[in-house]
C-alpha cells in the first residue's frame, strides 16, 4: 500500500548526510563536541544523552542512545516522573520522526498553485525576509489583527506568544477548544484551577467518563491506573465503545453518547438524597451545600435511565459504591469526555462528585486541587511589555464567549470568522507545529478559510497537510535535534537538548522566532544570543551551569512552599458547585442537564477517539508507528451492518452534512449499534507524506462545527452520519 | 522441571493493553526491517456479544524453551541454548533447511528471504537481547512496557511471583502458569484470565516433544542396523533357498532329460 524504507536503508541515508556534515567542517559537530565535553559521548561519538519526548504533550523524560552521531534507540528516563523509565509506542518510535524520509530540510517557497505541492528550495535568508516582508505588509495595510497566529501546545510557545503579541495581533488559535476547553473552564469555575492532579496511590474507586487511558496513553498515569487496577481498585468506565480501557475496567457502561452528565447528575442525586457525602468537608468548603439536594432532586436514577439507557439500579449502586469509597474515590476529569455541547456540564458534575467525596483535600488526595507554583525559581528573560491590542478577537473571546479564558480561545470560531470576514477580514496566517486542516472540524471549510488568505507560512518538520497548502514552509529541527525552554515538573526543571545535529538546514523554533522578530523590529522580545543563552538565563538564579544540566538532564528547583492551608482560587475561595459567575453570565449556576442533539432515522453517532499508536494528526507518517498500527477502518456493530446489508471489509461511503468519506468497514461487537467510530488523523491530503497518504479516511472531513457557548469547546461527537456501500 | 535456573520473561495478559510499545522497542533495538517483526499479537481479540464482551490477546515471541525443538531439529548446530536462558541462532552455520521452523511448536522461527539470499542469515527470531541482558538491562520489550505486563528476571523468582498472583486473585486468573511445564518448561511464562487456547497457545505435554523425538531418533542406528541385519538374513535365506530350489530344479530337469 505504501512504500517502506528498511531501517538499513535509512541508516545508509543518514550516514550520507552525516558524512556531508563532517566534510563541511574540520571541527567536530557542535552537539557531539558538547556531549563529549560533558562526558556523555566517548571518543567514537557513542553514548547516552538525556532529553525529553515530544511525541505527545505528556513529555516523558528520555535517554537517547547515540552511535556514531545517530540516534539508535530511545529509552524512558527513570528519573523523570512522567516516564519512570518507560516510553509508550509513540515515544519508542520517536527517532523515526527525526529520520522520516519525508522531512522538510530546507526552507521552501511555493511555486505552483496552493495545494498543488510545488515548491522551490530557498535559503533561510530569503525565506525569512519574504515571511517578514509579507507579515509587515499585511500589518501596514490592514492592521496587525489581520495576521492570525496559531500553534499547538509546546515548550517554545512562550516565544511564539511573544511573536504574536509583540506583533500586535489578538488572533491566536490553539488546539485547546478542540480538546479540553470544557474540562478546564469547568474546573476553573468550580475549583479555581485548570487541571487537578490525580493521585492513584490510595485510590479504590475510579470513575472514568470517556477517558480512554489505556489507548490515549499518558505513560506514568496509564501505568499508575494499571497498577491500581492490579491491586484491586475498581474502575467504572463510561464509553459507547468497548475500548482497551473498557476491557480492563471492573464495569463497562456502554452509555448512549452525549448523556454522561445525566448519569453523573443522578449519581449526585443519590449521594445528596441519601446524605452519603463527606458532610464536614462539604459544609466547610463547598458553596451550594445547603441547596444542592433540592437542586438535584429532579435527577433521579429513574429519570437518568430514560436518557442514558443505563438501568436505574445500576446508577444507584455505582453512586453508593462511589460514596462508600469516600476520600479514596476519584471521578477522573479526563480531557474531552463525551465531546458534546453539554460536555461542560459533564465536567461540572465530575467536579461536584469529587467535592462530595471530599477527596480534594490536600496534595496526595486522589484528586488534588492544590497546585504548587511550578517553575518558581527559574530566571525570566527581560522583555518590554506588549503593545496594547484593541481589535476584537475573531474567535469571539471574550465578547461572544465571556467565560472562555483568553489563552484557550475558540479555534473553530476563528476559522469561521476568517471565512465570513466578520467582524473583519484576516489576510495572513502564521502556523507553527500545528495542522489545522486536519484538526479543525469541517475540513472543507478550513480549506475555504485558507483560500481567503493572502499569505500562509507554516513551521514544521514534515510536509503536513497545512504546510502543503502554505506559501512558505520553514523547516524546524525535530525534538531530538534542538533545544527548547526548560520544563519544570515538580521540584525539577527538565531540559530538551539536541542529541544529534539538526539535519539539513532545520533550525529550532527559538531561532526561527528570534530571526523573524528581529526582521519585524521586535528584537527586544527575543533577548537571547542563541538557544543555549536562553537556557543559561533561565538557570541564572539557580547557580547551576548549563553543562551540569545537560549532563544530568535536569536542574533542581528550590523547594516550593505550601502552607498547608486549603484555599481555592475562586471568587468565594471555596469550591463553587453553585457558581455566581455562571449565573451572572446568564447560564445555570448549578451543574445541569442539557439535552444533546440526537441522530435522525438511519443516522449514526460518529465517534472519534485515540489509538495508542498515534498522536492526533501528526504521527501517521512515522514508519514505525505505521508498521504497528491497525488499518484505520469504520467500526460498526454487526446488527447494524446486517440491517444495512454490509459485511466486514466492505468499502463504505460515510456521509455527514458537510462531507463524505470512503473507508473500509470493520464489523465489531465493540460498539453500540447506534454508533460508528473512526480513528482520527488519517486520510491526509498532503502527498508529501508518502507513508500516510492514501491510508484511511478523515473524520475532520465529516465533523460539523458546534461550539459550546459556555466553554467554547467543539462538540466533536455531535456529528451524525449515514453509511452505505461504496 | 522447576529447577531450571536461568532468566525468563513473565507476561500477564490481564495487564497488557496491546499498546505495542514492546514491538516498536524490539524493532528499533534490533534494527528489524520495516516489513518484519520479532513480536506478534495473538489471541481471539474481542469475544462475546455486545454488551457482554471480553478481550483476549497476548504478545509473544520466542519462548526460549529449556529443551528447544529448533535446536534438536537443526542438522548443523545453528542453535544453542545459553546457560542463562536465551536460545541463540547462529546464521554462519545455517544452511536454510527450515527444519527448525517445522519443529517449533510455537511457529516462532521465520524465514527471511531478503537476508537469506544476501547475507545467508535465513532465520530470524527473538534473541532475548543478549546485548542488553549481558550488561544488566532488561530486554528492550520488557524495559519499555508501560503497564509492566512484561517482566524479566530469574525464572524461579518469576514463577513464585506468578503463583502468588494467582493465589492473591484466584477470581482473576486461570490457575496455571503457561510455560512452567509446557514442552519441558519455557522462558516465556504466561498468566491469563482466559483459557490459553483462546490466546492461540498450543496444548503441549509436560515432557518436551524433542525428548520423545530424540528418543525415537536415538533408535535410528539400532533400528537401521537391526533391520539391516534382519533383512540381510532374510536375503541370505531367500538366496540359499532359491539356489537350492534352482539346483533341485535343474537336477530334476536333468533327471527328466535323462529319462
Amino acid at each position: 500500500m505504501t512504500s517502506t524504507v528498511s531501517r538499513r536503508d535509512f541508516l545508509k541515508m543518514g550516514a550520507a548526510s552525516a558524512a556531508a556534515i563532517t566534510l563541511g567542517t574540520m571541527l567536530p559537530p557542535k552537539v557531539a563536541q558538547a556531549a563529549r565535553q560533558a562526558g556523555q559521548l566517548n571518543a567514537e561519538g557513542d553514548g547516552y544523552i538525556s532529553s525529553m519526548c515530544e511525541m505527545c504533550v505528556w513529555r516523558c523524560g528520555l535517554i537517547a542512545k547515540i552511535k556514531e552521531g545517530r540516534v539508535v534507540k530511545l529509552e524512558g528516563n527513570p528519573e523523570h516522573p512522567h516516564s519512570k523509565g518507560k516510553l509508550c509506542p509513540r515515544g519508542q518510535s520517536g527517532l523515526m520522526n527525526t529520520y522520516d524520509p519525508d522531512r522538510v530540510l530546507t526552507p521552501l517557497i511555493r511555486v505552483g498553485k496552493r495545494g498543488e505541492g510545488l515548491f522551490r528550495k530557498a535559503s533561510w535568508e530569503e525565506a525569512l525576509d519574504l515571511v517578514a516582508s509579507k507579515m509587515q505588509g499585511i500589518k501596514d495595510q490592514y492592521g496587525p489583527e489581520a495576521m492570525v497566529f496559531s500553534s499547538t501546545h509546546n515548550l517554545s510557545q512562550p516565544l511564539f506568544e511573544n511573536l504574536l503579541y509583540a506583533f500586535g495581533s489578538p488572533n491566536y488559535g490553539t488546539q485547546r477548544s478542540l480538546c479540553f476547553n470544557a474540562m478546564i473552564t469547568a474546573f476553573l469555575l468550580t475549583y479555581g484551577i485548570e487541571e487537578p492532579s490525580r493521585n492513584y496511590e490510595n485510590v479504590e474507586y475510579i470513575l472514568m467518563v470517556g477517558r480512554n487511558m489505556m489507548e490515549a496513553i499518558s505513560t506514568s498515569e496509564t501505568s499508575e491506573l494499571s497498577h491500581a487496577i492490579d491491586r484491586g481498585a475498581k474502575l467504572v468506565y463510561l464509553d459507547p465503545r468497548y475500548t482497551k480501557t473498557a476491557s480492563k475496567a471492573t464495569e463497562w457502561i456502554p452509555i448512549r453518547p452525549g448523556t454522561d452528565s445525566a448519569f453523573l447528575l443522578a449519581m449526585i442525586n443519590v449521594i445528596t438524597t441519601n446524605k452519603l457525602a463527606d458532610c464536614d468537608f462539604v459544609k466547610k468548603y463547598v458553596v451550594g451545600c445547603d441547596d444542592i439536594q433540592e437542586e438535584m432532586s429532579k435527577y433521579t436514577p429513574a429519570w437518568a435511565e430514560q436518557i442514558t439507557g443505563v438501568p436505574a439500579d445500576t446508577i444507584e449502586r455505582i453512586a453508593r459504591e462511589y460514596a462508600a469509597a469516600a476520600h479514596n474515590a476519584m471521578a477522573h476529569p479526563g480531557w474531552r469526555t463525551s465531546n458534546f455541547i453539554n460536555s461542560f456540564q459533564t465536567e461540572r458534575a465530575i467536579a461536584t462528585l469529587n467535592a462530595l467525596s471530599g477527596n480534594v483535600l490536600k496534595l496526595g488526595g486522589c484528586l488534588s486541587a492544590e497546585v504548587a507554583a511550578e517553575g518558581a525559581g527559574l530566571g525570566v528573560l527581560n522583555q518590554p511589555p506588549y503593545p496594547r491590542i484593541s481589535a476584537l478577537r475573531l474567535d469571539g473571546t471574550p465578547w461572544k464567549y465571556p467565560l472562555v479564558p483568553l489563552k484557550l480561545g475558540v479555534f473553530q470560531e476563528l476559522r469561521d470568522a476568517i471565512v465570513s470576514g466578520d467582524p473583519y477580514q484576516a489576510h495572513g496566517w502564521f502556523i507553527s507545529r500545528q495542522n489545522p486542516i486536519m484538526s479543525l472540524p469541517d475540513r472543507g471549510k478550513t480549506i475555504e478559510a485558507f483560500s481567503k488568505m493572502e499569505f500562509i507560512v507554516t513551521v514544521d518538520i514534515i510536509m503536513n497537510d497545512t504546510a502543503w497548502y502554505s506559501d512558505v514552509v520553514l523547516p524546524e529541527a525535530s525534538y531530538l535535534e534542538r533545544y527548547d525552554p526548560l520544563l519544570p515538573v515538580g521540584d525539577k526543571a527538565f531540559i530538551r537538548q539536541p542529541v544529534i545535529e539538526p539535519q539539513g538546514d532545520a533550525r529550532s523554533a527559538l531561532w526561527i522566532y528570534k530571526q523573524l522578530g528581529e526582521r519585524l523590529g521586535l528584537g527586544d522580545y527575543f533577548q537571547y544570543e542563541d538557544e543555549e543563552d536562553y537556557i543559561k538565563q533561565q538557570l541564572a538564579p539557580l547557580g547551576v551551569s548549563l553543562e551540569e544540566v545537560k549532563s544530568k538532564g535536569y536542574a533542581e528547583l528550590p523547594e516550593s512552599k505550601t502552607n498547608g492551608q486549603i484555599t481555592f482560587n475562586t471568587a468565594s475561595g471555596k469550591i463553587e458547585v453553585y457558581s455566581e459567575t455562571l449565573k451572572n453570565a446568564g447560564f445555570s449556576p448549578w451543574p445541569t442537564w442539557e439535552e444533546p442533539a440526537m441522530p435522525g432515522e438511519n443516522e449514526f453517532y460518529l465517534l472519534t477517539g485515540k489509538v495508542a499508536q498515534q498522536t492526533q494528526f501528526g504521527t501517521q507518517n512515522n514508519q514505525l508507528l505505521h508498521k504497528y498500527s491497525d488499518e484505520p477502518r469504520l467500526w460498526m456493530n454487526p446488527k447494524s451492518a446486517r440491517d444495512l446489508g454490509l459485511s466486514d471489509g466492505n468499502w463504505v461511503e460515510v456521509t455527514s452534512q458537510v462531507g463524505n468519506a470512503h473507508v473500509v468497514l470493520l464489523v465489531t461487537e465493540a460498539i453500540r449499534p447506534d454508533c460508528v467510530y473512526m480513528v482520527p488523523g488519517y486520510g491526509h491530503l498532503s502527498k508529501g507524506l508518502k507513508t500516510a497518504f492514501g491510508v484511511g479516511a478523515s473524520d475532520s472531513a465529516l465533523h460539523l462545527t458546534y461550539t459550546d457557548p459556555i466553554s467554547g469547546s467543539q462538540a466533536l461527537s455531535q456529528t451524525f452520519v449515514t453509511v452505505k456501500k461504496a | 522441571m522447576t529447577e531450571i535456573k536461568h532468566k525468563a520473561f513473565i507476561f500477564d495478559a490481564t495487564r497488557c493493553i496491546d499498546c505495542r510499545a514492546c514491538m516498536v522497542a524490539c524493532s528499533v533495538e534490533n534494527q528489524i526491517p520495516m516489513n518484519k517483526t520479532r513480536i506478534w499479537v495473538s489471541g481471539l481479540g474481542i469475544m462475546g456479544q455486545f454488551p457482554d464482551l471480553d478481550r483476549a490477546s497476548i504478545v509473544y515471541h520466542c519462548m526460549h524453551c529449556n529443551e528447544p525443538d529448533c535446536l534438536s531439529a537443526c542438522p548443523v548446530g545453528s542453535y544453542t541454548k545459553r546457560p542463562d536462558g536465551p536460545v541463540i541462532y547462529d546464521p554462519d552455520k545455517c544452511i536454510g533447511c527450515r527444519y527448525c521452523m517445522n519443529a517449533c511448536p510455537f511457529s516462532v522461527p521465520h524465514f527471511d528471504y531478503d537476508k537469506g539470499l544476501v547475507e545467508c542469515a535465513f532465520i530470524d527470531k527473538c534473541t532475548m537481547c543478549p546485548q542488553r541482558i549481558d550488561v544488566g538491562l532488561a530486554p528492550a520489550c520488557v524495559a519499555t512496557c508501560p503497564t509492566d505486563a512484561l517482566e524479566f528476571g530469574e525464572r524461579e523468582e518469576l514463577l513464585t511471583k506468578a503463583h502468588e498472583r494467582i493465589k492473591t486473585h484466584p477470581d482473576r486468573y486461570i490457575d496455571h502458569v503457561y510455560g512452567e511445564f509446557e514442552n519441558g518448561g519455557t522462558s516465556y511464562l504466561i498468566l491469563s484470565h482466559v483459557p490459553f487456547s483462546q490466546l492461540g497457545l498450543p496444548e503441549l505435554p509436560e515432557s518436551p516433544i524433542n525428548e520423545t523425538s530424540e528418543e525415537i531418533m536415538g533408535m535410528t542406528i539400532p533400528i537401521a542396523l537391526g533391520w539391516g541385519a534382519l533383512l540381510s538374513g532374510v536375503a541370505v535365506g531367500v538366496n540359499l533357498y532359491n539356489n537350492n530350489k534352482e539346483k533341485h530344479n535343474s537336477t530334476d530337469a536333468k533327471a527328466e532329460a535323462d529319462k
